[in-house]
């Protein structure tokens, strides 16, 4: 261990050096192929992909107006040149000249204008229309079925095909009104679904999907070769300073996370962003400090049914959380693998407090006498504890219930036989009649993002039912504060109100579990956006 | 086909709309949810009826890919018939070596210890046959890529004199692109494994009764020399009961290449099931097995066209 820590002091005196501005950039840092995990990606038009093996590829293919820091999170214009607002309501955007498509269109206004009516205009389908939802003018852009879903008549075309919330100013400037103020808008914009799209790309999606027509550092080799692999090369035309390390990102799509681990260990793979989570210990054995690991934005939580009478009483939500002992689930089911929930906020992110909820901790005997001032649990009545079928969640679940009937003599069964969609509904129509496992990835690098959503009065994943006009205020001051900053003060008071009221029993947040091979001299990880494959560098050979 | 609809059909009906799932924990929209199940095939407002039987939409499946040769597009919208067609030639490369392997070693094992029943050959067949048979396919897959071709495989990958096409084709730890064929070795043994010792088993027990028999004896009085005896006369009449195994087993090496892919990822037609059964795209795996139910039907004339080349007797009026 004490090597380790030694190793990775040197590393850090390595990296200031060479990022010393007396020290010229030298062209040795960067240069060979890097071979990197990766699954099969459902689309590469930023507009419709929102899953994790898509951005993987897309971010290295497309830049968008912002970045996040690698190391504190904080957004950074990337290719805009300012992003500006007197009220939070109305954003002026200014884009630095010179970025070209790869088929030679500018990167202008029109692009982002062009990508955001694309993914918002219902009747496309596009999976990112959801994060249009702040820009004003979007309820025109898609219609509901006028008698149902069961009935014969089909949805009517929307009321109108672009965001009245989107002007263009001028070739390189455009304006952004959103419905409602909000101070976290800049942040918002650094998701690839807010990337640009070329107009090309759109005339013909499907073929911009096989081989897209990216702006950014990175460009495709050839087109996607569907589940063997993708390969970019370096885009000599990009304009930006971050040119990439790697002079080619070969992406291989595994189906099975064990046959990529086998690849990986045969030296077919230097990079892997996650592993199977049995062969842990013995990664954690045989590579050392190769093996990365920090704690991750994805949230599990147990949702409470508010809807339900019987969990109407704070004092029970308290003594349920604290009857259990998030620490040693975690270590007995998941190898320590994640990182308990003291909060309901990313860890990683800027305004985070550790320790915030005191009700996320065990305390046995507080839990009791909490038990108590709520008028106890009926006796002989079971707890239901619900989980989707199918998804390895009974065995945690079980060492909660476990716990509550060890801790607070409530006895419990679990229902985990719904498969995913249905346990969804399930959530959607208030059918849940105990505690329910779900979780939540933000969607940008705003606390906000893990409170309005989940908590807010008909949030779009408020799943709990729960409705708190303080909290909706607190929400709202946050948004419309002139800073980012100073809505953080905001958000953290409602977090507060959160983690007293516990709508949510906080369970964990998740671990990142990457691997990288001997070829390999620097590791790069976003907080924010994950792996940075163009950011790595290979050793020399 | 109607029993595969429908079988979907009601999975879906209980379990829910797939399309939902694709948001995990956000709640899209209605107006999303209905504009890409539309898209992907699953508006008809019968996927939300419990046990309805969907005839309407079962009738424009059937239209879709008798008439106009279209089996529907999967959740990421991709059109069936694309992936099947980019699917099939891994597969097919996979079950041609697998069927070699099992057809030649199989048929060689078999005779070897036919002809020297209670010989060392004999046992040794006997034995091996059995842990053959008894070890599942996953087990033999998952041992052999661990053990082989990572453990092993590092190890020649290390040594100078390997050549390239075996340390880093026949030893890797998957499919390689660079390595089609080398590279798809390995996954053919552990797919033949199990119909590979069915094979000799009974190439050994037909070549034994046939050797006794009559035919037999009279070749040999005859004066003929051993390796026609034995290659013209006993071995062909034996065959009957292998081919028609091995026709049928053609069917079941497809079926096996759902495990054997995905062990040792080949982006085969198996691979392509075993994810479309995951994630509930009723229409990829009715494509993919109505594709499979003609292979099966080819394998099976060829094996009924070979009947009458080993056996004069057999005549098709």
């Amino acid at each position: 261990m004490k090597v380790a820590v030694g190793t990775a002091v040197i590393a850090l005196f390595a990296a200031g050096c060479t990022q010393a501005p007396s020290t010229p950039a030298t062209p040795d840092d960067s240069g060979g192929e890097l071979r990197i995990y990766a699954s099969e990606p459902a689309f590469l038009v930023p507009t419709a992909a929102d899953d994790d093996p898509s951005i993987q590829v897309i971010r290295q293919v497309y830049r968008g107006l912002v970045k996040y820091n690698p190391e504190t999170g904080a957004a950074e214009n990337d290719l805009a040149e300012s992003i500006t607002s007197t009220d939070n309501t109305t954003w002026t955007i200014k884009i630095k000249s010179g970025y070209k498509f790869t088929n030679g269109e500018a990167v202008n206004s029109d692009a982002f204008i062009r990508a955001w009516n694309y993914a918002a205009y219902g009747p496309n389908a596009q999976n990112n229309s959801y994060f249009m939802g702040r820009i004003a003018g979007i309820e025109n852009m898609s219609s509901t079925d006028p008698d149902g879903e069961d009935g014969p008549q089909t949805a009517p075309e929307p009321a109108a095909k672009e965001l009245s919330g989107l002007k263009k100013v001028d070739d390189l400037t455009f304006t952004v009104q959103l419905s409602a103020p909000f101070s976290g808008f800049p942040a918002t914009i650094g998701y690839s679904g807010f990337f640009p799209v070329a107009q090309a790309c759109l005339a013909d999606f499907d073929a911009c999907n096989e081989t897209p027509i990216g702006n950014g550092p990175y460009k495709i080799e050839g087109s996607w070769q569907h589940n063997i692999g993708i390969t970019l090369v370096r885009n000599a035309d990009y304009a930006g300073a971050d040119k990439g390390k790697a002079d080619k990102l070969s992406y291989k799509i595994y189906a099975d996370v064990d046959a990529g681990y086998a690849a990986f260990q045969s030296g077919e793979l230097d990079v892997m962003y996650t592993i199977p989570p049995a062969r842990y210990q013995e990664a954690k054995g045989q590579l050392g400090d190769r093996l990365y690991e920090k704690p991750s934005n994805t949230y599990t939580y147990l949702g409470i049914p508010m809807y339900n009478a019987a969990f109407a009483k704070k004092e029970f939500r308290q003594a349920l959380s604290m009857a259990i002992d998030r620490q040693a689930i975690i270590d007995a089911v998941f190898n320590g693998r994640f990182t308990p929930a003291v909060g309901v906020v990313s860890p990683l992110f800027d305004g985070y407090r550790p320790n915030v909820c005191a009700n996320c901790k065990l305390d046995v005997a507080k839990a009791k006498t909490l038990l108590e001032q709520a008028g106890g649990w009926p006796a002989g009545q079971k707890l239901q504890l619900w989980a989707n079928a199918g998804a390895g969640h009974d065995a945690w679940l079980k060492a909660v219930g476990d716990q509550l009937k060890a801790n607070l003599g409530i006895d419990y069964e679990l229902v985990v036989n719904l498969e995913f969609p249905a346990y969804l509904e399930t959530a959607g129509n208030e059918g849940f009649t105990g505690p329910f496992r779900l979780g939540w990835g933000p969607d940008y690098p705003v606390v906000e993002t893990y409170l309005a959503p989940l908590y807010g009065t008909g949030g779009s994943s408020n799943n709990s039912g729960y409705s708190n006009p303080q909290f909706d205020n607190l929400i709202k001051q946050g948004d419309g504060a002139s800073t980012l900053a100073e809505g953080i003060t905001f958000y953290q008071q409602a977090e507060d109100i959160i983690v007293e009221d516990l709508p949510v029993i906080p369970m964990w947040f998740g671990k990142v579990t990457a691997v990288y091979g001997d070829g390999v001299d620097k590791f790069i990880y976003n907080n924010i956006s994950g792996v940075s494959y163009g950011e790595i560098t290979l050793k020399k050979s | 086909m109607f029993l595969l609809h429908y079988v979907t059909s009601v999975g879906i009906q209980l379990s829910g709309n797939p399309v939902r799932a694709l948001f995990g924990d956000r709640q899209p929209p209605q107006s999303l949810i209905d504009a890409i199940s539309a898209r992907v095939g699953l508006g008809d407002p019968c996927l939300r009826q419990p046990f309805n039987p969907c005839f309407g939409l079962f009738w424009d499946r059937l239209t879709g890919i008798f008439m106009n040769f279209d089996f529907g597009v999967n959740l990421r919208q991709r059109d069936v018939t694309d992936l099947v067609f980019e699917a099939l030639p891994f597969t097919l490369r996979l079950a041609i070596l697998a069927f070699i392997f099992e057809a030649v070693i199989g048929v060689a094992a078999g005779v070897l210890a036919g002809l020297r029943g209670g010989s060392f050959w004999d046992y040794l067949v006997k034995i091996s046959t059995v842990l053959a048979i008894s070890v599942p396919v996953f087990i033999l897959g998952v041992t052999i890529r661990e053990f082989l071709n990572v453990a092993l495989g590092n190890w020649l990958r290390d040594q100078a004199w390997v050549p390239d096409v075996i340390s880093v084709g026949v030893f890797s730890a998957g499919f390689k692109v660079d390595y089609p064929w080398a590279s798809t070795i390995m996954p053919a043994v552990v797919l033949a494994a199990l119909s590979l010792a069915t094979t000799a088993r009974l190439t050994r027990t037909s070549i034994m009764e046939n050797i006794r028999s009559d035919y037999v004896r009279t070749a040999k009085a005859k004066g003929l020399t051993r390796k026609r005896v034995i290659g013209v006369h006993t071995l062909r009449n034996s065959l009957i009961p292998v081919v028609t195994f091995l026709g049928v087993d053609f069917g079941a090496l497809m079926g096996g290449a759902v495990i054997t892919e995905t062990i040792f990822n080949i982006p085969g037609v198996g691979s392509l099931v075993a994810r479309s059964a995951r994630s509930g795209e009723a229409s990829v795996v009715i494509g993919v097995v109505s594709f499979l139910v003609l292979v099966f039907l080819l394998a099976n004339l060829i094996v009924d066209i070979l009947y009458a080349v080993l056996d004069p007797r057999i005549r098709y009026d």
